[in-house]
């Protein structure tokens, strides 16, 4: 952010794009981006190209992805995807790191000086699993992540803000690996997202595929070896985006069939090939508007990704939604001019009450009960954050423990579902069958992710619960990692984390000072503010100092000292929000 | 750790009076006005405390804002906080006409895949019943304010049935759709 305004920040050689293109090889440390592309079709499987396309799946549902893709995959013990690589095996989050951190640099060395946090912005469609997984990768490249945030949001934000209009949005994004739609409503600086759709198995990719699909029928050529694909692969994506200015190209064949050649394509015959993945699209985009409760009345359409540029997609989306779409915002730059925007607000470098976004879950959240069947607990396009209770029963006596199987989907049969997470309540107080009522709390925050919670209820223990991700990482094997990612670098990892504590307290003491200064005197009794200024009073003392786990205990006591003050403060924001209302609308009333 | 007021009811939190008919408007309004002020993204730079309770508040408003919105949520909350269980209003007899009728409903659903032209009557039967639903709405206004509550409640289980119905006839739009 520049003078209020969003820049995207180039390279040193001026070019704002960094391919999502990591290259492994023995010896050297990895290469990201347009150095990494270059190798690409000669060392296929050591050059990572949809990397996000991995995050947070499963080899056995990601294998026919990864044979397309030319990539080997490792045998994985926890079913967890993992690349085999000259460089040894690298998992998608280990590559995003290296694709986040050459991104974190530039912005230090642009920018000069560490950068707060981040706002990563993610595939609407992305479930808890690939959301985990792009968190950790940003967490692993040394990132503060300040929100995860839906793309097609994120693109709603960068027109939003500048026309400052009201009404309905739809935000159509045709990104390289994915298909999302988004339905938003405007109102009064506060973007609700209504509904969220899309195909994640359709993507401006399948469009370079189809050409070059086309390609290799129409030369009769035989089976290519993997380099020889990726090569076709990118001149196909060549020819689509000249076709997006000239009626018809040549593609060149060098290097892809041994005769070598070219051939001559059309904008016709490219418009007829692609027309099929066109309508799929426009099918998702009908189903999204009968989610959001609209029939296909939207006041405007906001065209993202590098695909929205070819014209018969510009022309489809046009004629469906019956008005023209927004292309003011290059398609390739509006979402991470939304983020920035975003990050602003977050960090708190605008007047308050500028704008709030209010995202939706985009996939049904369930449990497994009898018969390998999922009851939904949180259906999809439900807002966030959620909260959800459910209550479970012992079926024997004395029964201590309790598992539970946490789904993502919207299929009726678990075999059907995403598996996210294997839970075992333990501790369950011995009773006879039936009798203990267990409350589970399901728990999904503003970034999409998930948090259990659980309480027997008749005994009020709190059941300990053992977390067995079926996909994504758990907190130790994070920690493995930022280990030995910073074991080179001890001294680094241990200025870090003083640094982080230091800012937590802070945070902690100046959110605490304006507090009391605001409500000391009616929210809190004599005792209570006593209580509180001292423990204030020793974090202060401490925080100067090197001992970062003292400030963190300290932080954390006065946090939870502090905890009912808090709540009493949210509670008089209800009050008073509503009092504001009440003479809004009232003004509103008497100015009709 | 401390948690929101729940003892406050939904129609409370939004400054509105307890009952059916609801000012939608009014409801909008609040409910922005209050993820104004409650949403954690209006806490990204405040301890780790208070932004755990902003997710539990702003769940909150969130949860409240769901149920008052929608006629069949709503109506069931109607009841809850009037003291009536679950169980109770799941165990609300129903007449054999209607059972009946629910039955001819559904079988009607099921044969439409093989009609010749099965959207067209899908929307008619989308129309029949969203015009009972309405009547059902009418039922259960009507019991609620004259503190009928069993009444109430048969008029609630109802409307359950038919909006499972609504539900599976979009299930069939989405699939002729694809």
């Amino acid at each position: 952010m520049r003078g209020g305004r969003a820049a995207v920040l180039p390279d040193e050689t001026g070019a704002a794009m960094l391919p999502s293109v990591v290259n492994y090889s023995e010896g050297r440390a990895p290469l990201v981006g347009a150095a990494a592309l270059a190798l690409g079709s000669q060392f296929p499987a050591d050059t990572l190209m949809s990397v996000k396309r991995f995050m947070g799946r499963g080899s056995s549902d990601a294998a026919s992805d990864a044979q397309r893709s030319h990539y080997r995959l490792a045998e994985a013990e926890q079913g967890l995807v993992r690349f085999v690589t000259s460089g040894g095996e690298v998992s998608p989050v280990e590559a995003s790191a290296e694709i986040l951190r050459v991104l974190r640099q530039r912005a230090v060395d642009t920018l000069g000086g560490e950068i707060d946090g981040a706002v990563i912005t993610v595939p609407a469609y992305f479930d808890e699993a690939q959301r985990q997984a792009t968190k950790d990768a940003a967490t692993l490249a040394g990132l503060r992540v300040l929100r995860l945030m839906n793309e097609p949001t994120a693109a709603a934000v960068a027109y939003g803000l500048d026309s400052a209009e009201q009404g309905v949005i739809a935000v159509y994004d045709l990104g390289g690996g994915t298909f999302d739609i988004s339905i938003l409503r405007l109102q009064k600086g506060v973007f609700e997202v209504l509904a969220t759709g899309g195909d994640t198995a359709l993507g401006g990719d399948d469009l370079d595929g189809v050409l070059a699909d086309w390609v290799l029928q129409q030369s009769g050529a035989p089976d290519l070896s993997s380099s020889q694909y990726r090569q076709l692969q990118a001149a196909a994506r060549a020819a689509k985006e000249r076709l997006s200015d000239e009626q018809e190209v040549d593609i060149d064949l060098q290097g892809v069939l041994s005769a070598g050649g070219s051939l001559r394509v059309t904008r016709e015959i490219f418009e007829d090939l692609i027309q099929p993945l066109v309508k799929r699209t426009l099918r998702a985009c009908r189903k999204c508007l009968r989610d959001a409760g609209l029939d296909a009345d939207v006041d405007n359409i906001v065209m993202v990704g590098g695909s929205t540029r070819v014209p018969l997609v510009r022309e489809a989306v046009a004629g469906f939604f019956k008005r023209p779409p927004l292309i003011d915002i290059d398609p390739d730059e509006v979402v991470a001019i939304g983020a920035a925007i975003q990050a602003d607000i977050l960090v708190g470098n605008r007047p308050e009450g500028d704008l709030l976004l209010l995202d939706v879950i985009p996939l049904s959240l369930g449990i497994e009960t009898m018969g390998g069947l999922v009851e939904k607990i949180v259906p999809r396009n439900t807002t966030i954050p959620v909260s959800r209770a459910q209550e479970f029963t012992t079926f024997k006596d004395g029964q201590t423990a309790l598992s539970v199987h946490i789904v993502q989907g919207e299929r009726e049969m678990v075999s059907d579902c995403r598996s996210l997470a294997q839970f075992e309540l333990r501790g369950i107080p011995p009773m006879v069958a039936g009798a203990a009522r267990i409350r589970v709390t399901f728990q999904v925050d503003a970034d999409g992710l998930l948090n259990v919670s659980a309480r027997e209820e008749i005994t009020g223990t709190r059941t300990s619960i053992t977390v067995k991700p079926s996909f994504g990482l758990s907190d130790e094997e994070i920690a493995d990692m930022l280990q030995s990612s910073f074991s080179h670098a001890e001294e680094d990892k241990a200025a870090r984390q003083l640094a982080e504590e230091r800012l937590a307290a802070w945070q902690l003491l100046e959110g605490l000072k304006s507090a009391l200064q605001a409500d000391g005197d009616t929210l809190l009794d004599g005792e209570e503010r006593a209580a509180i200024s001292a423990k204030m009073t020793e974090l202060q003392a401490l925080v100067e100092g090197q001992d970062a786990d003292a400030i963190r205990n300290h932080t954390e006591r006065l946090g939870r000292l502090s905890e009912a003050f808090a709540a009493r403060r949210m509670d008089k924001s209800i009050r008073s929000a509503l009092a504001g209302v009440s003479l809004d609308s009232f003004d509103d009333e008497v100015t009709q | 750790m401390s948690s929101p007021d729940f003892q406050r009811n939904y129609f409370e939190l939004f400054d509105l009076p307890v009952a059916y008919a609801l000012d939608q408007d009014k409801l909008g309004t609040r409910y922005r006005q209050l993820q104004r002020e409650l949403h954690p993204d209006r806490f990204a730079g405040r301890s780790a405390h208070e932004q755990r309770l902003a997710v539990q508040y702003s769940s909150l408003v969130n949860e409240a804002y769901a149920t008052l919105r929608k006629p069949l949520p709503r109506a069931l909350y109607l009841l809850e906080i009037a003291g009536m269980s679950a169980e109770t209003i799941a165990g609300q007899p129903l007449d054999g006409g209607f059972l009946i009728q629910q039955m001819e409903l559904r079988e009607k659903l099921e044969e439409m895949e093989d009609l010749v032209d099965p959207e067209t009557a899908l929307d008619h039967l989308v129309t029949e019943i969203g015009e009972d639903v309405a009547v059902l709405q009418e039922q259960f206004s009507r019991a609620y304010s004259a503190q009928e509550m069993t009444a109430a409640a048969g008029a609630c289980v109802k409307m359950q049935y038919l909006d499972k119905l609504l539900r599976e006839a979009e299930q069939l739009e989405s699939r002729l759709i694809d």
